[in-house]
């Protein structure tokens, strides 16, 4: 009792200059690791999205089931309210369809679905948080009866996800992400 | 001697079997008829006709709402074991019940999945068509279906931007 006394009178001493650098020394720290959660995540999406381009089901599966993990551990404290509202409704729906492509090897066109969804969530987090990182936004008119799907890609290169080996430079970049 | 052992050992199992189908005929789970029906309903958000809601309740409410019409089997167990655990799984992917508290993203790719889901015939469950034969969708509901998720995937976005 006496001892918080004493602590909260120290508080109040010298709070003006303390306060502002320790909340700038938290701000950075919790920014930094929200960029390491970033890449982490993305990252793995694009060890994903390679899979998927190669039709490898298993591979996806285990990418994605990565990617259950990045999105529970991902630190997002130094959003805004705002933003981190965006955030974890991205974070909801991001993470359902992970676990569908996580327990769907054997089934790619399932897998693939997800994964259309899954893309559409990645751009809105690369748009919300950045993306530290020159990121390609791909877009395939064929996909899903001409209704079209967009990736994210780490190279400029176009390497299909939704059509595999069938049609593996359909394509082109709609759009490019800076940092 | 041995075989009349054998055949007595498998007798007493029978029996056992029996008494086991008996017993369990009365561990019921409870019924799912929800209260908030209404409330958070997704006609609450999306507008939804009367011919769309007819081929939903026929073909996808059992497992995908709080207002699921129970089939005869159902007082039979472990029959309705299964059920019930289709309607729990069911309902954690999608309830139409609970529509209007999913966010837009949600509500938008949960439309999408609907409309995957019945591309792919991979719904209504075919364990759940082989009983329920009227709901299987002819392509005719199909793309009714398709023109509803079009509009009110379009209204959602209207809505939100
Ligand atoms: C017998 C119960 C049953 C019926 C009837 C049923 N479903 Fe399902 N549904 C399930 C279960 C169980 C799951 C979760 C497990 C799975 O994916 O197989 C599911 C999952 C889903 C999903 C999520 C799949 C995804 O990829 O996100 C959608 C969408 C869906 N159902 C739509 C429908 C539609 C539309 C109908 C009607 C045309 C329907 N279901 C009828 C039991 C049912």
């Amino acid at each position: 009792m006496a001892l918080s006394v004493i602590f909260i009178t120290a508080c109040g001493n010298n709070n003006r200059l303390d306060r502002t650098t320790q909340t700038g020394v938290i701000k950075t720290v919790s920014d930094s690791a929200k960029n390491a959660s970033r890449t982490t995540l993305f990252n793995l999406y694009f060890k994903l999205k390679n899979s998927f381009a190669a039709d490898n089901d298993t591979d996806a599966a285990n990418a994605a089931k990565e990617m259950i993990a990045a999105f529970a551990g991902f630190k997002a404290n130094s959003l805004t309210p705002e933003q981190s509202k965006a955030f974890s409704e991205i974070k909801e729906d991001a993470t359902e369809h992970v676990s569908h492509i996580s327990a769907n090897a054997g089934n790619i066109v399932h897998q693939r679905e997800h994964f259309d969804m899954l893309s559409k969530d990645m751009y809105d987090l690369a748009k919300l948080t950045g993306t530290g990182q020159v990121i390609y936004v791909d877009h395939c008119p064929m996909y899903n009866h001409n209704k079209g799907a967009l990736w994210l890609s780490e190279v400029k290169e176009i390497r299909n996800p939704y059509m595999g080996k069938a049609m593996p430079v359909c394509g082109k970049i709609q759009e490019e992400l800076k940092l | 001697m041995v075989s009349t052992k054998g055949t007595r050992s498998v007798k007493k199992i029978l029996l056992w079997l029996f008494a086991i189908l008996i017993l369990i005929q009365f561990m019921q789970p409870v019924r799912n008829h929800g209260a908030q029906v209404v409330l958070n309903d997704i006609s609450n958000v999306i507008a939804v006709p009367d011919n769309i809601r007819g081929i939903l309740k026929k073909a996808c409410y059992d497992c995908h709402s709080e207002e699921t019409v129970y089939p005869w089997y159902a007082n039979i167990q472990p029959l309705n074991w299964f059920l019930n655990s289709h309607i729990q799984k069911g309902k954690s992917e999608l309830n139409f019940s609970e529509f209007s508290m999913y966010s837009t993203r949600k509500q938008q790719n949960k439309l999408s999945a609907i409309e995957n889901s019945f591309n792919d015939n991979s719904m209504p469950l075919s364990s759940y068509t082989i009983v329920h034969r009227g709901s299987v969708l002819s392509s005719e509901e199909k793309a009714l279906l398709r023109n509803w998720i079009q509009s009110s995937k379009d209204s959602l976005i209207r809505k939100n931007f």
